[in-house]
């Protein structure tokens, strides 16, 4: 019986370059204690996933991370609890190589997306801190005017 | 950012000092008044060290001892602890449906270190430093403190909110080369535009320049070894100490929890009786509902925070950026290449036991049983042929939710986003009536004769600020625990590279190169938006410094304008033109002026709201000058903190009485007998605060040049 839930990135790595790791841990609510407007992300993938939809948004090449440090921030076996985003990965993948055929080959997806992610994280960093609130409030103001922009 | 409040502890002659801000928007001023060799320097120094570390000390701190000279290493031990601790306000302005919403959050920070005294020697440990965000129900450490810091007072400004009278000059100097005074100003001025973005990007492309050079160096081993290892031990040794003494103040912390909770019950039971259990079950009532509302506000908070996982989140940012994926798989529909419709087909018979044709498939039937393994035959026949196909049909159908809203509906992330927001508004809203009808009713027990209840809260605030005490040694353990384990991550991280040699490959000077071309398109941008910015600062200066100094143009004053240059040179005019050279062609009292109106219209122009923190702003000025210097100067500034000799104050009181929220006395009791009444009777080289503001003394900070003593505080001082 086929699995509609099957995740073709569970045994894939979910990779950053080292010199964003401050960051990530600033903004993301992992390792508790944290304050939730100053560290908006309850997970690192959720920061690591609005990257890569600000990248394909805006049309960004995705960045060469091969010669970087990167780190684990985790595997996508993840992406089990939420369906969505493996098919958003998917389509992302599709929309960027525009071959069909990506879709059952999930480490070239995801290091498209792992790309992606690392060129629209500067984006992401602005839309944290540009505004005079706290970076929960900035990061809402930025993203909810991307979605009246596209509307 | 305003600062509430600020604690030394061993930092020269700063041994144990507390000292409170004010905060007023109507009494902006803070005075500490002091005479020379009293501290107002070191603490100047101090609350720099504490909000930026050594670099904010003179000399980077190089050589400079923070330790008390007089620290007896006999007695107190060879290793000095030192620290500052901050607390500090922010607001926060943010936009709403109803309008813009201010926020204040406070904060405390604490930096740490020591020092290892060896007779005239000594050596300081790298300075930690923590944050926490002081709310009603605890204090939370945040991650990255610096960056805080570095957004609330850029450390390019430094010399604007933190500003030494003698140094203030040094916009205008005589001693120092045009091109360093044209550098400080220019350096002030970029950080006002808030370009830490493309400085940042500068920064990196630097650090990417000089990670290149160093993957081309080759590392030597060297004996260096051994020294690492013994400082890994110490560290070890010291992280067990404090863990102990940590473990201490938690259980105290415990301890006097318990006993404010019985103090609790005393009183709600003491006032258990008429009217008073009437308002006792009211305040309980309130505590409970606020309680409940804190709840609320933290489940509104996480809500927010959940918008961030949602995939609501996602259609908001992609847009029609999925509409290539989305074309393909409608052709692929179109040509019914999907649904992978068989497989699903066969599951369904084999789930219902019959056949399309009507026959038996069932296991109980011998030909059912066969018909059935030769339709899972071809269900796994098509599952392995089928892997695209099988894919795309479940993308397909699983992307339509993917899908960006229809023309004219609203976008989900907007309608979720605008729910939270009313939802943290409305109860945060609702926590600030109950807050204060709390304050209410606890005000109208305190008034009801009742002395009891009356001991009985002032013990419990008693135990309120010993708790206060127990959180803020807390603090300080947590901070030096993370500075020894951020010393222990880099000793160890040197003492492995000592042990793995290596040489990189090349390619070093071709990445140089885009490096510097980068750096270069980058530096033009920033030189660029600095010119705009610079014609506010000098219109808002020459506005300020002539009312300072009281010279009217239009009545043919000497000093007629003040401008800053394109080159970024302070330059003042006098008639017909006349370029008059600050350094030599003003007075003292007007070069101090023309500084001072600087940094205020840079504070001013920036709209950044910070204090103003000035050491001795008034030496060489009287009269007219100083009143109006300290008059435009508190009404300038969102917060001005002012270190004043006794002779900078005469003849401003009157200002200070109208403009000042707080003023305090330090006094440094090696001043007796020479130049103080009384001896203050304490030995140790240390300065000591009373609460005696510019009009009044006490027998610890009278001075034998005072003329006119006036009796303040039950017979011991004078007013």
């Amino acid at each position: 019986m086929s699995d509609r839930y099957f995740n073709p990135f569970a045994s894939v790595d979910i990779l950053v370059p080292t010199e964003f790791k401050e960051d990530f841990g600033r903004f993301c609510q992992t390792g508790g204690r944290a304050v939730i407007d100053h560290s908006p992300f309850p997970r690192m993938v959720d920061l690591w996933f609005l990257a890569v939809c600000v990248a394909a948004r805006k049309g960004l090449d995705p960045a060469e991370i091969d010669r970087r440090d990167t780190y684990k921030i985790i595997d996508g076996s993840i992406f089990s609890s939420d369906p969505w985003r493996v098919h958003t990965l998917m389509m992302i993948a599709i929309s960027q190589s525009n071959d069909v055929g990506i879709v059952v080959e999930p480490r070239r997806m995801m290091s498209l997306a792992n790309g992606l992610a690392t060129a629209g994280f500067p984006h992401v960093m602005d839309m944290l801190k540009d505004g005079d609130a706290e970076p929960i409030w900035n990061l809402s103001e930025a993203i909810e005017t991307l979605e009246r922009d596209a509307a | 950012m305003k600062l509430l409040r600020a604690q030394f502890s061993n930092f020269r002659l700063l041994r144990d000092l507390d000292i409170q801000f004010s905060t007023s928007p109507e009494r902006p001023l803070t005075v500490v008044r002091a005479a020379n060799e009293s501290g107002k320097t070191t603490m100047l120094n101090a609350l720099q060290w504490g909000l930026y570390g050594d670099p904010a000390l003179p000399n980077g701190g190089e050589g400079m001892r923070l330790h008390p000279i007089d620290w007896d290493a006999g007695r107190d031990g060879r290793r000095v602890p030192i620290m500052v601790t901050i607390e500090f306000e922010v607001t926060s302005v943010r936009r709403t449906p109803a309008g813009f919403k201010e926020t204040r959050r406070r904060y405390r920070l604490v930096r740490s270190t020591h020092e290892d005294v060896d007779q005239d020697r000594f050596s300081r440990a790298q300075s930690s430093v923590r944050l926490f965000a002081i709310t009603e129900t605890g204090d939370t450490p945040l991650q990255s403190p610096e960056a805080i810091i570095a957004d609330e007072l850029p450390t390019e400004l430094r010399d604007v909110f933190f500003t030494d009278g003698d140094r203030a000059l040094s916009f205008i100097e005589a001693d120092v080369a045009v091109s360093t005074k044209r550098d400080r100003v220019q350096r002030a001025i970029r950080s006002l535009l808030g370009l830490g973005v493309i400085k940042d990007a500068m920064r990196h492309v630097e650090k990417t320049a000089g990670e290149i050079n160093k993957a081309a160096r080759k590392l030597g081993g060297t004996d260096e070894l051994g020294s690492i290892a013994a400082r890994l031990e110490e560290i070890e040794t010291d992280r067990d100490r404090l863990d102990g003494e940590l473990t201490e103040a938690h259980s105290s912390h415990a301890n006097l929890d318990g006993q404010i909770a019985d103090i609790d019950r005393r009183i709600a039971s003491a006032l258990a009786k008429g009217d008073r259990e009437k308002l006792a079950n009211d305040i309980d009532a309130t505590r409970k509902e606020i309680g409940k509302i804190d709840t609320q506000l933290d489940g509104a908070v996480k809500e927010h925070a959940a918008l961030f996982r949602g995939i609501e989140l996602a259609r908001g940012v992609l847009g029609a950026a999925l509409a290539p994926a989305y074309q393909k798989l409608d052709a692929l529909y179109d040509r019914k290449e999907i649904p992978s419709a068989t497989i699903p087909v066969l599951e369904d018979r084999l789930d219902i036991g019959s056949c399309i044709c009507g026959e038996s498939l069932s296991d109980s039937d011998p030909k059912g049983a066969k018909r059935r393994a030769h339709v899972c035959e071809l269900i796994e026949k098509s599952q392995r042929a089928d892997d695209i196909q099988k894919m795309v049909t479940a993308l397909y159908f699983g992307s339509k939710a993917l899908e960006p809203p229809a023309d004219g509906e609203g976008g989900a992330f907007g309608e979720a986003y605008r729910g939270v927001v009313e939802k943290r508004d409305g109860l945060q809203d609702l926590r600030d009536d109950t807050g204060r009808k709390l304050r209410a009713l606890e005000l109208q027990i305190d008034d009801m004769p009742d002395a009891d209840v009356a001991s009985l809260r002032k013990a419990r605030r008693e135990f309120e600020n010993q708790k206060d005490r127990v959180k803020f040694r807390e603090g300080q353990i947590d901070t030096q625990l993370a500075g020894l384990v951020a010393e222990h991550g880099g000793l160890k991280e040197r003492r492995d590279s000592l042990l793995r040699e290596q040489t990189k490959g090349a390619r070093i000077l071709a990445e140089l190169e885009v490096a510097t071309d980068v750096s270069g398109v980058l530096k033009r941008a920033f030189d660029r938006i600095t010119d705009e910015e610079l014609v506010k600062v000098s219109d808002l200066m020459n506005e300020i410094f002539l009312d300072m100094i009281g010279a009217d143009a239009a009545q043919g004053a000497l000093i007629q304008r003040a401008e800053v240059s394109r080159e970024f040179d302070i330059l003042v005019f006098g008639p017909n033109g006349r370029k008059l050279d600050p350094d030599r062609d003003l007075n003292g009292a007007s070069r101090r002026a023309l500084t001072l109106a600087f940094i205020l219209a840079l504070t001013r122009v920036s709209e950044v709201e910070a204090p103003n923190v000035i050491d001795t702003p008034l030496g060489m000025m009287s009269g007219f000058v100083k009143r109006s210097v300290l008059r435009k100067a508190a009404s300038l500034s969102s917060q001005l903190v002012l270190f004043l000799t006794h002779s900078e104050i005469e003849g401003c009181e009157a200002i200070l009485d109208e403009m000042a929220g707080e003023v305090m006395t330090l006094t440094n009791p090696a001043h007796f007998p020479r130049m103080l009444v009384n001896d203050p009777g304490d030995g140790a080289r240390k300065v000591i605060r009373c609460d005696c503001n510019h009009r009044s003394h006490c027998h610890i900070c009278e001075r034998i040049d005072d003329e006119s003593p006036a009796l303040v505080d039950g017979g011991d001082a004078y007013v």
